[in-house]
C-alpha cells in the first residue's frame, strides 16, 4: 500500500514536472519576442508608439523570469486571460471545446476498439489463414494512409459522389449523429488497423505458447481455447498500444475538425494559432500537453494491472 | 441650360463646371463612358441626369419578393468591437447589413447616393458640402443627424485615432456642421474622389451614442440598416434577422446566417455540395475545377485589382542598387507566373500597380523580359557569378502566392539569380510584412490606381512597405488625386508608373481574378471588386 503511495507520488511529480518544462518552452517560444507579442495583440498594421505604449502598460518591459513566473503563477489559479481573437474568457472558451474534442475521440475509439479487437483476434487465431490475410492487407493500406488524405477521399465519394452525407459537421442545431459520421469514421479508419494489427501479433504469439497446444491435445473446441485461455494474454498488448493511441487520435482529431469544421478543441487551437491568439494558444499547449501526460500515466498504470511482473517491487515476487 | 447639357447635380442645382467639361471630352472620345459615368459621381451630378446625358436609360431596380427564406453564407466570423477599426473586410460584411454608409460604390465602382443624399464640391474640390437623406431613422428610434456624421468624422480623424481612416483622410482638416441634416467638409488640397472613400469598409455610419454605450458594436448593435444583429459568436456565427421600420424598401431575405468554416475552402465546398450552405465568401483558383463540375454550385467570376507584390526595399543590400532590382525585373516573366501560377485567370502585370482596367490607368511602352540584359547588369552590378538573393513570402491568400514565387525562382535561375524561398505561415508573415526585404505582399483591389499608390509608396505612408522614397514621385500623387479630368490624370498617372517602373521597384506579375460559388438558387448575388456585399436584394428562388 505504501509502495503504491509512494509510486503515485512519484508519477504526479514527474507529471507537474514535465508540465513545468513545457510551460516555460511554451512561454519562450510565443513570449520571448515582446515586440512580436504586440503585434500580434495589435495587429500588423498598429504604429510602433501604439507597441511601446501597449507594452508598457501591460508590464512586458520587465526581465522575462519575471513575466514568465507572473504568467505562470495566473495560469495554475486559472487566469487564463481573454483571448484576443474571440474576445472571450480563455477557460470558458475551452472547456465546451473540450466536451466536443471528447465526443468525437470518444466516438472514435468506440467504433475502433471493438472492431480492432475482433479483427486482430480473427486474424491471429489462424496465422497465415486467408481471413488473416486479408484482414492484415486491409489494416496495413488504411493504417497508410494519413487522416486529410481519408478525410478528401470519404468526402469526395459520400458528399460529393453519392450525396448521402453532410459536408461539414458543425453541430448547428445541436448534437447530430449524421453530421459525426465522416468525422468519426476518418479518426477510427486510421487507427483501427494498427490496432488490428498489434491484437493478431500478439494472439499469434499467445496461439504459438505450450499451455494452448496442450489445451488443444486435450480435445478443447476452437472458441474454448480463443476465449478461455488465449484472449486474456492476448489483451495486454493490445490495451497498452489502444492507450498509446490517445496522443495520435488527438492529433487525428484537430486534422478532422479542421476539415470538417466541427467546433472542437482542435480547430480552437488551429484558429488560434492561425490568428496568432498567443494567450489561446498558450493556454491550449497547455491542456493538450495535460491530456497526454494523464493519459500516457494511465495507461502506464493499467499496463501494471494487467501484468502484475511490471508492479513496483513486483519482480520480487516472482 | 446648353452649357450644363442637360446635366444636374444631386441637390438638383448647377453641376460642377468640370462635369460639362467631362461631357465635351466623351463627345469628343477621349473618355469612356464609364469614366465619365464615375467623374460625374464624384462631383455629385445625379446618376439620372448622367446617364441620360450619354444615352442610357437609368436601370429599374430590381423587382424581388418580401420572403420568409433564410441565406447561410460561409464567411469568417471576426469580431468588430470597433467596425472603424476593422482590418478585415470579412467583418464588414456582417455590420453591412446593419450600419450604412454616407455614400455607396456600386460593383462598377460609380458613387450612388446613401445616406447621403446629394453632395457638391467647391471649384477647386477643397471644400464639398453633403445633404443628408431625411427620415433616416436607427434602429433604436433616434433620428440620423448631422450629429451622428460629426461624431464619425471627428473620430476618423482624431489625432489619437488609431482608424486606418485618419491615414485614408489625411487631407481632411474637418467638419462643419451647417443644419440638422447640411454638413461642410475642409480639405487642404484637392481631393476628387472623396465621395468615393466613404465608402470604404471602415467608413459605416455609427451612432453618435457609440463611444459612451462601451464602445462595442456588438453587444449594442444600433445601426440604420435593413436587418439587425439577433446572435453573434467569434469564431462560429452570426445571424441578421430582417428589421421592421427601416427607412428603404425592405429587404427580400427574412435573415441571413453567417457561418464559419475555418480557413479551408475544400469544405466550404464540401458543405454547399451537401446543401448546408448556400453563399461561399470566395474560392480560389485550386477549387475551380471542383465547383465547375458540381451541379449544386454556380461559379461567379469578378476581375478586381488585386495582386501579389513581390517589393524589394531600397535601403537593404543588395537591393539598394538599380542594376539589381533591375536585373530582377528583367529576368521575370509576368506571363508566365500568371500562366503557371494563376492557370491564366486574370492580366499581366506591368511592374507598377496600376491596373488596365483601373479608370486612371495610362499605358506605357510594353515591358519586355530579358535576360541577357540582366545578366549584364548584375555583372556591372559586381555580381558577375550571379547572386543570392531571399524572397519571403506568406501565403496569405492560397497556395497561389507560393506557386507564383516558384516561378519566379525558375525565371530569376535563367539569369543567374538564385532565389532561396522563406515561406512563413501567414501569422508569422503578417508581422514581418514591411520589414522583409525583399518580400511578396498580396494588395487588395482599390477602385483607383492612384489609391494604391499613395497607400504603398508614398515616401511618408505607414503602408509604403518597399522604402520607395521619391520626392518626385510624392508630388505627381498629390497632382494626379486632385485632377477629375481623366485625360490629364491619366497623364500624370503614366508619369508615375513609369517612375516605379524605372526604379525597379516591384515585380508585380499579374491582376488576380476573383471567384466565389453559390447554390444556384440564390438570385441577384453580385460579386464586388472590393468584396463588399450587399445582401438586402438578394433572395433564393424555389428548388
Amino acid at each position: 500500500m505504501r509502495e503504491t503511495l509512494t509510486d503515485l507520488a512519484r508519477r504526479a511529480g514527474g507529471l507537474a514536472l514535465t508540465m513545468l518544462v513545457v510551460s516555460f518552452l511554451v512561454f519562450l517560444t510565443l513570449e520571448l519576442n515582446v515586440e512580436g507579442v504586440a503585434v500580434k495583440v495589435l495587429g500588423q498594421f498598429s504604429t510602433p508608439d501604439q507597441r511601446h505604449a501597449w507594452l508598457s502598460e501591460n508590464g512586458y518591459l520587465d526581465p522575462f523570469a519575471i513575466r514568465y513566473l507572473r504568467w505562470l503563477a495566473d495560469f495554475v489559479r486559472g487566469h487564463w486571460g481573454t483571448s484576443t481573437y474571440y474576445h472571450e474568457d480563455i477557460l470558458k472558451l475551452i472547456l465546451p471545446r473540450l466536451g466536443a474534442s471528447a465526443i468525437l475521440a470518444g466516438g472514435a475509439l468506440l467504433v475502433m476498439i471493438p472492431m480492432s479487437l475482433i479483427l486482430g483476434v480473427a486474424a491471429g487465431a489462424k496465422e497465415g489463414s486467408a481471413l488473416d490475410r486479408s484482414i492484415s492487407l486491409v489494416s496495413i493500406v488504411t493504417t497508410s494512409i494519413p487522416e486529410f488524405a481519408t478525410a478528401v477521399f470519404l468526402s469526395a465519394v459520400f458528399v460529393i459522389g453519392l450525396g448521402w452525407l453532410p459536408g461539414v459537421s458543425t453541430m448547428a442545431a445541436g448534437l447530430s449523429l449524421r453530421e459525426l459520421i465522416l468525422p468519426v469514421s476518418v479518426l477510427a479508419l486510421a487507427s483501427t488497423g494498427y490496432i488490428a494489427r498489434m491484437t493478431r501479433a500478439s494472439m499469434a504469439e499467445v496461439m504459438a505458447q505450450p499451455y494452448i497446444r496442450m489445451a488443444r491435445l486435450k480435445g478443447a473446441s476452437p472458441a474454448r481455447i480463443i476465449l478461455g485461455h488465449a484472449l486474456r494474454n492476448a489483451l495486454i498488448t493490445p490495451v497498452t498500444v489502444i492507450m498509446l493511441q490517445i496522443p495520435w487520435i488527438l492529433s487525428g482529431v484537430m486534422v478532422v475538425e479542421v476539415f470538417f469544421a466541427y467546433r472542437g478543441f482542435g480547430t480552437l487551437l488551429y484558429q488560434a494559432s492561425l490568428n496568432a491568439d498567443v494567450y489561446l494558444v498558450e493556454a491550449c499547449a497547455m491542456v493538450s500537453v495535460l491530456a497526454v501526460v494523464v493519459s500516457q500515466t494511465i495507461a502506464d498504470l493499467i499496463y501494471v494491472r494487467l501484468d502484475p511482473r511490471l508492479a513496483p517491487g513486483g519482480g520480487r515476487h516472482s | 441650360m446648353g452649357e450644363t447639357d442637360g446635366l444636374v447635380n444631386l441637390d438638383g442645382g448647377r453641376p460642377h463646371p468640370a462635369a460639362p467639361e467631362l461631357l465635351r471630352q466623351l463627345r469628343r472620345g477621349e473618355i469612356g463612358r464609364r469614366d465619365f459615368l464615375r467623374a460625374a459621381s464624384w462631383l455629385g451630378v445625379s446618376g439620372a441626369s448622367a446617364a441620360a446625358a450619354v444615352g442610357l436609360s437609368a436601370c429599374a431596380p430590381v423587382q424581388a419578393p418580401i420572403s420568409k427564406d433564410t441565406v447561410r453564407f460561409v464567411c469568417a466570423v471576426q469580431q468588430m468591437t470597433d467596425p472603424a477599426l476593422t482590418t478585415w473586410i470579412e467583418a464588414s460584411n456582417l455590420f453591412r447589413n446593419c450600419l450604412e454608409f454616407l455614400v455607396e460604390v456600386d460593383a462598377d465602382n460609380i458613387c450612388r447616393p446613401f445616406l447621403a443624399k446629394s453632395w457638391r464640391p467647391s471649384e477647386d474640390l477643397k471644400t464639398w458640402d453633403f445633404e443628408l437623406r431625411d427620415g433616416v431613422r436607427w434602429s433604436n428610434g433616434d433620428a440620423f443627424t448631422t450629429q451622428d456624421v460629426a461624431f464619425n468624422i471627428n473620430r476618423w480623424i482624431a489625432p489619437n485615432s488609431k482608424s486606418v481612416n485618419r491615414t485614408a483622410f489625411a487631407a481632411l482638416t474637418g467638419i462643419e456642421v451647417t443644419g440638422p441634416l447640411t454638413f461642410r467638409l475642409h480639405l487642404n488640397r484637392p481631393v476628387c474622389s472623396l465621395p468615393e472613400q466613404l465608402y470604404a469598409f471602415t467608413c459605416p455610419m455609427l451612432h453618435r451614442d457609440f463611444e459612451r454605450k462601451g464602445a462595442d458594436w456588438p453587444k449594442n448593435p444600433i445601426g440604420t440598416g435593413p436587418f439587425s444583429l439577433t446572435d453573434f459568436q467569434v469564431g462560429r456565427q452570426a445571424s441578421f434577422r430582417r428589421r421592421d421600420g427601416y427607412w428603404g424598401a425592405p429587404p427580400t431575405l427574412a435573415q441571413i446566417d453567417y457561418i464559419d468554416l475555418g480557413t479551408d475552402i475544400s469544405t466550404h465546398v464540401a458543405a454547399l455540395a451537401a446543401g448546408q450552405v448556400d453563399i461561399l465568401y470566395r474560392v480560389s483558383v485550386a477549387e475551380l475545377d471542383l465547383v465547375h463540375r458540381l451541379p449544386q454550385a454556380r461559379l461567379i467570376r469578378q476581375q478586381a485589382a488585386q495582386t501579389v507584390v513581390m517589393r524589394m526595399q531600397h535601403d537593404q543590400k543588395p537591393y539598394d542598387d538599380l542594376r539589381v532590382r533591375r536585373a530582377v525585373q528583367l529576368a521575370a516573366d509576368n506571363a508566365q507566373m500568371l500562366r503557371l501560377a494563376y492557370r491564366g485567370y486574370g492580366v499581366v502585370g506591368e511592374n507598377h500597380h496600376v491596373a488596365p482596367f483601373q479608370p486612371d490607368y495610362a499605358a506605357l511602352p510594353a515591358f519586355k523580359r530579358d535576360v541577357a540584359q540582366a545578366r549584364h547588369l548584375l555583372a556591372e552590378a559586381g555580381h558577375a557569378d550571379g547572386v543570392e538573393l531571399k524572397l519571403t513570402l506568406g501565403n496569405t491568400q492560397g497556395r497561389f502566392e507560393q506557386d507564383t514565387a516558384q516561378v519566379l525562382q525558375q525565371n530569376l535561375a535563367e539569369a543567374g539569380i538564385r532565389l532561396k524561398l522563406n515561406v512563413l505561415p501567414a501569422s508569422e508573415f503578417w508581422s514581418v510584412w514591411d520589414k522583409t526585404p525583399f518580400g511578396l505582399t498580396y494588395w487588395a483591389h482599390r477602385p483607383l490606381g492612384v489609391m494604391a499608390l499613395d497607400l504603398a509608396y508614398r515616401s511618408t505612408s505607414s503602408w509604403n512597405e518597399s522604402r520607395f522614397n521619391e520626392p518626385k514621385f510624392d508630388a505627381g500623387l498629390d497632382t494626379a488625386m486632385g485632377l477629375i479630368d481623366p485625360v490629364a490624370r491619366s497623364k500624370a498617372m503614366a508619369g508615375l508608373e513609369q517612375i516605379l517602373q524605372d526604379q525597379a521597384v516591384m515585380v508585380q506579375p499579374y491582376w488576380a481574378e476573383k471567384f466565389t460559388a453559390v447554390s444556384p438558387r440564390v438570385r441577384n448575388y453580385r460579386a464586388h471588386p472590393s468584396d463588399y456585399f450587399r445582401m438586402d436584394r438578394v433572395w433564393l428562388a424555389d428548388a
